[in-house]
């Protein structure tokens, strides 16, 4: 009975550890300096470790301009190209000399440039990347070499048909919010890059600036080091005024209907509906994130019935991505015959109409939380696993306590929140059909 | 700031406390952790699948792995484990099969009957068995030659250097291979194939020692029979260049990859060595290596150019090289990530409308001179340091989670190490220019290759008369980047284009003749 007793307490206090007020069970430091510039410091039992991530909250999304899309993976490309300090060469070397694994990459709202390497090297890491973010110099030639290099990433993308049916099923659902391309960009544009020299100065002038971007360094590290070295090599670094004025999306018209022909492919149906953007002012994302799980995971009566049972998808998934403005909510097989095309899509919506009609248990709907904040807790196990979900918030709100916040409006939703949104978001008006069929008209309805 | 390792953090002890327990078993426990990973390795890859069934490795690890147990059905167990997030799988290579399981402490108990469950007695249902042989099946007949050019050239390049051996199909099989699969094969291939003589577990993070002991005395269930143990084989030997065009109906660019055979694994010091020089010519997805700064960097001819001394697991998505695919059967390969054919670039530039081959040809006598050029001339002093260094702080990024440094440990194993990543830190240090030059020498050259190219079938006739050839490749850039490119690259360029090189032998095929 003694036993028993302390193994409730036990369970009492781990399940206290896992599902109290803060999802992320380690502190966050921030601090903003004069100029604008946010620095976030996480520190994390990685010894000797440390991941140094740069967010800029410039994405695809603010390429407004025509004949512009792709230009803010481009320009993640440039700020490899060296300043009048380094060169390019020296600075592949600086780098190489630190044995870090460094990238970048570019969403829709965001570019992240990241590092993880020896948590000693971090005031080489902290200068390498100052001098570049203020100091940034490239030539003509490298501009127009670089945009060569762009054009081979997309030339690899696209022999992917599931690539080619993404590109098409945003330029379809949207027509004037710039989610319309993606964040590679439409391909005439790419091809067009080169002569984008003097536009790239405008963007880095534009964006690169203090107030578009935050310091983030999770590992082996103290925040008092990180903020002190944050004011070192960016504290001169001057804020910028630009501001960007992203076009509205109209109402939605209608159903809308595309399809990437591809022969000899596993035919897939994507659904698309017209979503909320991430917020923290309602809990319509948190509830849209947990319908995508009802309805998809693997516990769900689709998933049972159309993969396990009946063999008509191969898989399923659906959810919502974070976004700074409103976005899609997706669901999505991939089927073992066209010829299901009606049959799939129809229990989809079925689906969908159960849920807009009918409230979800608090047994399935407690699961589904369970499942995410297990996964989340599951997934913190190095510094630039934990660097990428807080980042994610940064680039969505700013502030990084955000995923704390999004967390407890999770915990929030209830069955009638599920059947609010499934009924306010996942309805016919705005919904986008993408296909990839054998076929170049195949029947859907 | 601390500077202690983590494999210092985390004691590492290799073995079991019961003598009953047949198999080698690799531990990482680490208290502070909420997770525990298993992984159990079986030595039994896919040159273990019977002739004429290529693919029956992997269709069972994924039905034992994917199916029910003699207690559950697959769908009651992933009811059951869904609110845990528990995740399980399976990586099925040439020479092993490895099982992961990573759950939440607070669920290890139910885990660990489900584990062993689905390892010991899967229940093999008809209905479970038809949906995952129709996905492998699916994935090998559909996926394979549809969705990336670039991966359908690396298993080309394997396919071609194993040729009419049991290392040549990839590991999801072939399509006559897969049809002449039936369940009850599976099943026997079960009993014979994954027993306690070819299993080596490991476990790490939050677990106790009566838990493992749990776990082995479960495993110890397996039946306790010696599988019949196929021997890798050596990759084949080139007879001068010997290229394999594979043609798709449209597609942007040309994705290759070449390669010859390696007799150095990591087994042997001397792969410190070739670390470095491969390091230094092509690192995986880094901007500093040679290949990568002229024909990404100075040319912009493609996203990126590397070179690898081993297999490196879908590096496309990965970054940093992943555990769990280690071999005694090896090559060195020149990965060339899609260049432009000559159709495209023809649809972008009006003043290119004449040229009959892409870039591809090109990019190839780039590559092979710089390789050339290596084994000529070596590593100078400084390169070396530069890139040992590197080295030394790079390779223990490979480790930042306990399931990547179990993994690292149990391939470690394999090779006949305790632990690859820290012994390597130490031969790395003592390391000399003169070694890595040694070993360039003993190991590479650029004369003897195959090579494998996917293109679009317009560019396939004319690439194999300039290659069979050996006729001159000029590059050829747009208008408007020529005018901006400096002397000495276009000298250099005229140099490359005329770099002896000609097939000995060139073959067009098709992608849907491959892997059938």
């Amino acid at each position: 009975m003694k036993k028993h007793t302390i193994l409730t307490i036990l369970f009492l206090a781990l399940a206290s550890s896992l599902f109290g007020q803060n999802i992320l069970p380690y502190q966050i430091h921030q601090k903003k300096l004069p100029n604008g510039l946010n620095v976030v410091a996480i520190p994390y039992p990685s010894p000797g470790v440390a991941s140094f991530h740069i967010v800029v909250r410039v994405g695809s999304r603010d390429e407004v301009e025509k004949g512009k899309t792709g230009f803010a993976h481009f320009f993640e490309h440039m700020m490899f190209r060296g300043t009048e300090r380094y060169s390019k060469e020296q600075y592949s070397n600086a780098l190489k000399a630190t044995g870090a694994s460094a990238n970048a990459n570019t969403s829709l709202d965001r570019t992240v440039y990241h590092m993880t390497g020896s948590a000693k090297f971090l005031d080489k890491m902290f200068e390498l990347e100052a001098d570049r973010f203020m100091n940034l110099k490239y030539s003509v030639q490298d501009f127009k070499t670089e945009a060569g290099a762009v054009k081979g990433e997309y030339t690899k993308n696209n022999a992917s048909p599931y690539t080619r049916l993404y590109e098409a099923v945003n330029n379809t659902a949207f027509d004037k919010h710039t989610y319309k391309h993606t964040t590679m960009g439409f391909y005439e544009d790419i091809v067009a890059m080169p002569d984008q020299y003097d536009f790239s100065l405008k963007f880095f002038e534009r964006y690169y600036r203090p107030e578009y971007c935050t310091i983030l360094v999770v590992g082996d590290v103290e925040p008092g080091q990180v903020f002190g070295l944050a004011m070192t090599h960016f504290g001169e670094w001057k804020k910028g005024s630009y501001t960007q004025t992203i076009p509205v999306e109209p109402p939605a018209n209608g159903t809308r209907k595309v399809n990437v022909k591809a022969e000899k492919f596993p035919p897939y149906l994507d659904l698309k509906f017209r979503g909320p953007a991430f917020s923290l002012l309602n809990n319509d994302y948190q509830a849209l994130a947990l319908l995508g799980q009802l309805l998809t995971s693997e516990k769900s009566d689709l998933y049972k019935d159309m993969v396990m049972t009946e063999r008509v998808a191969r898989s399923i998934n659906g959810g919502i991505f974070p976004t700074r403005d409103p976005y899609l909510f997706s669901l999505s097989a991939s089927l073992t015959n066209a010829s299901d095309f009606p049959k799939v899509k129809k229990r989809f919506l079925d689906a969908v109409a159960k849920y807009q009609s009918t409230p979800v248990s608090e047994t399935d709907l407690s699961s589904a939380k369970d499942r995410i904040r297990y996964s989340f807790a599951l997934s913190m196990d190095n510094p630039d696993a934990i660097a990428n979900s807080v980042g994610q918030f940064i680039w969505l709100t700013g502030n990084p306590e955000s995923l704390n916040s999004s967390y407890q409006l999770l915990q929030s939703v209830t069955p009638d929140d599920i059947m609010r949104v499934a009924k306010k978001y996942l309805v016919a008006e705005g919904m986008t059909i993408g296909t990839i069929s054998p076929t170049d008209n195949p029947v859907i309805d | 700031m601390k500077h202690i390792s983590i494999t210092a953090v985390l004691l590492i002890v290799f073995g079991s406390a019961y003598a009953s327990v047949t198999f080698q078993t690799v531990t990482l426990p680490n208290p502070q952790s909420d997770k525990v990973v298993v992984k159990m390795m079986f030595s039994n890859g896919s040159m273990s699948d019977p002739k004429g069934m290529e693919g029956l490795t992997q269709l069972t690890a994924s039905l034992m792995l994917d199916g029910g147990t003699g207690k559950y059905t697959a769908t009651d167990i992933k009811a059951m484990t869904y609110p845990w997030a528990a995740r399980w799988y399976s990586t099925v290579d040439k020479e092993v099969t490895v099982f992961t399981f990573e759950f939440h402490k607070d669920h290890a108990d139910q885990m660990l009957s489900i584990m062993t469950g689905l390892v010991i007695s899967p229940a093999f249902s008809e209905s479970d068995y038809k949906r995952i042989k129709s996905n492998q099946e699916n994935y090998i007949n559909e996926v394979i030659r549809s969705s990336s050019d670039e991966d359908l050239s690396k298993y080309a390049l394997e396919s071609f250097l194993f040729r009419d051996t049991r290392y040549a199909h990839p590991v999801g099989g072939t399509t006559q291979g897969l049809t002449n699969i039936t369940l009850e094969e599976v099943i026997r291939y079960h009993k014979t194939n994954f027993t306690t003589r070819n299993l080596m577990l490991g476990i790490a993070g939050a677990y106790s020692d009566p838990y493992l002991l749990k776990l082995q005395d479960a495993l110890m269930k397996l039946p306790d029979t010696s599988p019949n143990m196929v021997q890798p084989v050596i990759a084949r030997n080139p007879k001068g260049l010997q290229v394999e065009i594979i043609t798709k109906q449209s597609t942007l660019g040309s994705a290759i990859f070449a390669g010859f055979p390696l007799e150095i694994t990591r087994s042997q010091d001397e792969f410190a060595a070739l670390m470095v020089a491969n390091s230094w010519l092509g690192e995986h997805r880094k901007s500093y290596s040679r290949l990568y700064q002229k024909i990404r960097e100075q040319r912009s001819m493609n996203y990126g150019d590397y070179t690898y001394i081993e297999w490196y697991e879908n590096g496309g998505s990965n970054m940093l090289p992943q555990p769990g695919y280690p071999r005694k059967s090896n090559y060195f390969s020149i990965w060339l990530r899609p260049v432009q054919t000559a159709g495209a670039l023809k649809s972008q530039y009006p003043e290119l409308k004449e040229i009959k081959i892409g870039h591809a040809h090109f990019a190839l006598r780039m590559a092979l001179r710089e390789l050339q050029t290596m084994v000529e001339k070596g590593m100078t002093q400084e390169d070396f340091e530069l890139t040992r260094d590197f080295l030394r702080s790079y390779t223990k990024l490979y480790i930042q989670t306990p399931a990547k440094q179990l993994g690292f440990l149990m391939d470690s194993r394999f090779y006949g190490r305790n632990d690859f990543i820290a012994e390597l830190d130490v031969m790395l240090e003592r390391l000399t220019v003169d070694e890595v030059n040694a070993a360039i020498k003993n190991h590479w050259q650029s004369n003897n290759m195959f090579i494998s190219i996917v293109t679009d079938k317009t560019e396939a006739e004319p690439l194999k008369e300039s290659l069979m050839n050996g006729l001159r490749s000029p590059m050829t850039y747009s208008d408007a980047l020529r005018a901006t490119l400096s002397p000495e690259i276009l000298a250099e360029d005229e140099e490359v284009s005329n770099f002896p090189m000609q097939a000995t032998s060139v073959e067009i095929i098709s992608d849907q003749s491959l892997f059938r």
